[in-house]
């Protein structure tokens, strides 16, 4: 029997190939998204689970509120993970990490490499990161002073193919270091990935200053509350002296202003995707996009299944009779309801083969798109197949339950007798059907606009600098930045380069933070700030709004000047700032030295557009790590090329390495953009899929009303009346639809917008669009069956049957 | 074989009552070849349904209470239709007059089929398949589909379909209907030589050229017997 049915769904396929199409390559596509969403989110969810004991470990930050300044950041002090070790019963071991947020250039005899990412590393990393050593031994790597270890591939770059164990490696220039461990890249994603780890094991015994990363692991069976609650009270004690030293006042009257400041734990295997923190070691994953792709998938197998239901329902005339045959020959409805599940089983599983082969063919443009690197034959493959054929037989369950139910209530004496009226039910339900699907794509389509808006208005927004003439050079050495000053002469000898300067970072880096005090008041507040150079406002193109600029002629080296955005005029609550003083902190001993403020500047950006603008604060000062050149739009790669001739003699040690400034911003950009192209595909994806089930659902409908086309052709009708009579319907369907699909999208782009601190009002014209668009997309499809049915020769019709 | 005493069936939309049929009462008995015949609309078909328990009698009659419809002894008026469906299934065998073939199924697939829902095994599918192709003679037919084949094929299939479970009552409703007058001769033939083996047949007909091969003609007219008569052939068989 079982195979009777299989037979008969073939054969049926078979027979009405247009609707076995669109149904199966409707599901493939709505099952390639589901297994791409499915593979996405298992690639994004496995971070940090390859280290051993990943569930005990936690990373330390600090969330505070100073003066109205909030932060919240990853970081913590130097002498944190020394407290960890010793004075809490329930670590089993702390480790303190340095991020090195520049490419270093590390020697071995007259081979030169640059390393992106390196770690300055206290010697228990690796008890908490258990990082595979294909040499050395984990425990005491990091002991020793000047010890590095590296991974496979930088010790492959460095030194061939020869052992670099116990090899001399010399970093920038300025000390040596000995191989001490070879480790393998770990299997698994991180939220850190380094090239190199540099022993570092010396406390500098200050709180506040929060330079570094803490991560610690607890006992098997510590109580993460108890611990935390232990760790607050502990360290607030531990900041009292520097609190004191600083800020002149007990850490009680501290908090008594109303300021907060308190030590915050993440579970190491959240950050990826939950950490909002600032000074991260690099860009994290975002879980607001786990949940829209999951909405997608979900949107769009959704899709497929009403063009499922849709579609089976329609074609019942076709199937009745089919049906009233069984039946008369003995057939139950029990043995009926297996048979057309059967039928949407098989669909189904066929639609599935294609839906792999369909992932094979997306996933290289996913990758591309979202920067990752997924495969879909990995060592998960089996649970990949698992969860597909899930969702494969509960969506052939599900999309031929109602079909399946409905075919085989028919009575059999009716549908023999020819009488069709009968099986003319469900057209409520297939509109309702077709609604739901005209709201997900509208939602869909409004969705992608705003999406697109959103980041158009980001990339057009006015940054504060302008970052495509500019390009920047890291300066690597203490030479260099010593005697920059006196070599800007040389550069500025060719006329195409129009400005030199150099900052201690540039927007696209990450930013830091000081204490400042106006002088006068008792409030320490903590700012932003940048070292930079004389020509830096030229240079970058920021506009000052009150005030001068850096003069080395009216500018003494003994004092000091600032000049401030107009963010930290807002954040200082000062009138005409310009002539107030501004005082920083010098030394370790909370000395302070006050400097005028000379200039108010329009605020630039640094960040990504997530984040507001910071209270910054700009000071001449020597401390800086990057050079940079404004150029004239002509001849840009001889320009280029005459400044790496000229640094290149100046500083041979370094080969010549640069960036252009709006590049290094635009990274910042870069997911949401990669989203938003993401989104594009996946709703034209969607939309396809329901112009296929609206193709499909209105040729049925056409059919079903041949007779009655006929009959009105007869009597007078013309070929545009009955075109109009037949897409009339879905119009109306579209209509309602988008009734519902406004205020749907309209919460869901509020609370996406939401996630930036710069962003377009809700624009009307999406929603207009989307419904002009999807009407379109309806009228389009449902005419073309309309014009075939309306234009047929009335005898066939009335013929029929 | 059938006893039918005082059966209604009455139609119902929202606001016309239509009796189809109105307080029937027939004996039918085993072996027996009956034509039931009349005018369009006098309720051939639905008595030929409610025999068949394609439809459900209503007991209670128009003007008095008390109807019933035994089958084989015993009654089926209550049935419900898992009930009927399993009364129909062992006994019943269906002809009709646009054939009802399943258009995805072959001439060999088609005679199956009953059987298959009668869960029957395999190899004694085919072998009493095999053998009621060959006896109706549409052998080298077999993997057709119904599209590929004549109306007088169609329908020799469709009485094979329904001979396949050896029932020992087939119902015809107009077999002949569509098609022409050697077509229809040959599947009156194959209803004969059947009723000769034993098998009881009802069949509705307009035509009395079709008529006159049963034993007895039922005449119907607004949902009531009006005649009652011995066919010319039978008349003239005895």
């Amino acid at each position: 029997m079982f195979k009777n049915y299989i037979k008969v769904a073939l054969r049926s396929l078979n027979k009405n190939r247009a609707y076995a199409l669109i149904n199966i390559l409707g599901l493939a596509l709505g099952l390639a998204v589901t297994i791409l969403v499915f593979l996405f989110i298992n690639d994004e969810t496995s971070y940090e689970k390859h280290w051993d004991g990943y569930d005990r470990v936690y990373r330390t930050g600090i969330k505070a509120d100073m003066m109205g300044q909030k932060m919240n950041a990853a970081v913590s002090c130097s002498p944190m993970a020394t407290a960890f070790r010793t004075e809490f019963p329930d670590v089993e071991i702390a480790t303190r990490i340095q991020s090195v947020n520049q490419e270093i250039m590390i020697r071995h005899e007259q081979t030169k490499v640059y390393i992106q990412k390196g770690a300055h590393a206290d010697s228990s990393f690796f008890k908490v990161f258990d990082y595979e050593f294909v040499h050395g031994d984990p425990a005491t790597a990091l002991k020793e002073v000047n010890s590095i270890v590296l991974t496979v591939e930088s010790a492959r770059k460095l030194f061939g193919e020869k052992n670099a164990m116990g090899g001399v490696v010399n970093y920038d220039n300025r000390r040596d270091m000995i191989v001490t461990g070879i480790v393998k890249e770990p299997v698994g994603h991180a939220h850190f990935r380094f090239d190199m780890f540099m022993s570092d094991n010396q406390v500098q015994n200050v709180w506040l200053n929060n330079s570094w990363f803490t991560y610690v692991k607890l006992n098997k069976g510590a109580d993460y509350e108890v611990f935390k609650k232990e760790m607050k009270a502990n360290f607030l004690k531990k900041i009292e002296p520097d609190v004191e030293r600083f800020l002149k006042m007990t850490v009680e009257e501290f908090l008594a202003q109303g300021n907060a400041f308190e030590y915050t734990l993440m579970p190491v295997q959240d950050i990826h995707l939950y950490s909002k923190s600032d000074f991260e070691i690099r860009q994290n994953g975002n879980i607001t996009y786990i949940y829209v792709f999951v909405g997608i998938a979900f949107l769009v197998i959704v899709i497929a299944g009403i063009n499922f239901m849709n579609l089976s329902t329609a074609r019942s005339g076709k199937r009745a009779k089919e049906v009233g045959v069984r039946k008369v020959n003995g057939a139950s409805r029990k043995m009926l309801i297996f048979q057309f599940l059967t039928e949407s089983i098989i669909q189904s599983l066929i639609a599935l083969f294609l839906a792999f082969m369909l992932v094979e063919l997306f996933l290289p443009g996913f990758n591309n798109v979202m920067e990752t690197n997924i495969t879909l034959f990995n060592d998960q493959v089996g649970i990949t197949i698992m969860f597909s054929l899930l969702v494969t037989l509960f969506y052939g369950l599900f999309a031929g339950s109602y079909p399946a139910f409905f075919l085989s209530a028919f009575q059999p004496i009716a549908v023999l007798k020819g009488d069709l009226t009968k099986t003319k039910g469900g057209a409520l339900l297939r509109k309702t059907l077709v609604v739901t699907q005209f709201v997900a794509s509208t939602v869909l389509i409004i969705g992608m606009i705003i999406i697109f808006q959103q980041i158009s208005y980001l990339h057009n927004k006015d940054l504060g600098f302008k970052g495509d003439q500019v390009i920047v050079v890291p300066l690597q050495t203490d030479e260099m930045t010593e005697n920059f000053r006196t070599y800007n002469d040389i550069f500025l000898k060719n006329s195409n380069v129009l400005n030199v300067s150099r900052a201690s970072f540039f927007p696209g880096d990450i930013p830091n933070q000081s204490m400042y005090k106006l002088e006068g008041s008792e409030e320490q507040l903590p700012l932003w700030n940048m070292n930079v150079d004389y020509d830096f406002l030229k240079t970058m193109d920021i506009q000052l709004l009150e005030g001068r600029t850096f003069e080395k002629e009216k500018e003494s080296d003994s004092s000091a000047y600032f000049i401030l955005n107009e963010a930290a005029v807002n954040n200082l609550n000062i009138e005409n700032a310009v002539g107030r003083r501004l005082g920083t902190f010098i030394d370790q001993s909370g000395t302070l030295q006050y400097g005028n403020i000379i200039g108010i500047v329009k605020n630039f950006h640094i960040e990504g557009f997530n984040q507001a603008i910071r209270p910054m604060v700009l000071q001449i000062d020597n401390n800086v790590w990057f050079a940079a050149f404004k150029i004239a739009s002509d001849d840009m790669n001889e320009t280029i090329a005459y400044v790496e001739e000229e640094w290149n003699k100046l500083e041979p040690s370094h080969p010549f390495r640069y960036k252009f400034l709006d590049e290094k911003f635009g990274a910042l950009l870069r997911q949401q953009e990669n989203f938003g192209t993401m989104f594009l595909f996946l709703t034209i994806l969607a939309i396809i899929i329901s112009a296929m089930g609206l193709y499909g659902l209105s040729s049925y409908t056409a059919e079903q009303r041949t007779k009655e086309i006929g009959i009105r052709k007869v009597l007078g009708a013309t070929v545009s009346q009955i075109m109009k009579m037949l897409t009339k319907d879905f119009v109306k369907l579209v209509l309602i639809a988008n009734i519902f699909a406004w205020p749907i999208t309209f919460l869901l782009a509020r609370d996406w917008l939401s996630n930036f601190s710069y962003q377009i009002d809700m624009p009307v014209l999406p929603f207009v669009f989307a419904t002009i668009l999807a009407l379109v997309i309806a009228i389009i499809t449902v005419s073309s069956q309309a014009f075939m049915a309306a234009n047929s020769d009335p005898v066939d019709a009335l013929k029929y049957e | 074989m059938i006893k039918l005493n005082k059966i209604s069936k009455v139609y119902r939309t929202d606001e016309i009552e239509s009796t189809a049929l109105n307080e029937v009462s027939l004996e039918i008995g085993k072996g027996e070849f009956v034509s039931i015949m009349g005018p369009s609309g006098c309720g051939k078909s639905t008595l030929l349904n409610v025999l068949g328990m394609l439809d459900k009698p209503e007991r209670v009659g128009v003007q008095s209470a008390g109807g019933s419809y035994k089958f084989l002894d015993s009654e089926v008026a209550d049935l419900n239709e898992k009930g009927r469906s399993d009364v129909r299934k062992k006994n019943i065998g269906f002809i009709f007059q646009n054939f009802n073939l399943i258009d995805e199924l072959t001439v060999f697939e088609s005679i199956e089929l009953p059987l298959l829902y009668n869960k029957i095994g395999l190899s004694e599918c085919k072998q009493r398949v095999n053998e009621l192709i060959e006896k109706i003679g549409i052998s080298h037919r077999a993997s057709h589909y119904p599209q590929q084949l004549s109306g007088g094929q169609q329908q020799r299939v469709a009485v094979a379909r329904a001979l396949i479970t050896k029932p020992p009552l087939i119902l015809a409703d107009e077999p002949t209907g569509n098609l022409d007058s050697s077509h229809g001769n040959e599947v009156m033939e194959l209803l004969c030589q059947l009723n000769e083996e034993g098998t009881t047949i009802i069949m509705v007909t307009h035509s009395s050229h079709d008529a006159s091969y049963s034993d007895r003609i039922i005449n119907l007219l607004d949902g009531q017997i009006v005649s009652e008569k011995k066919s010319k052939m039978a008349q003239a068989a005895v």
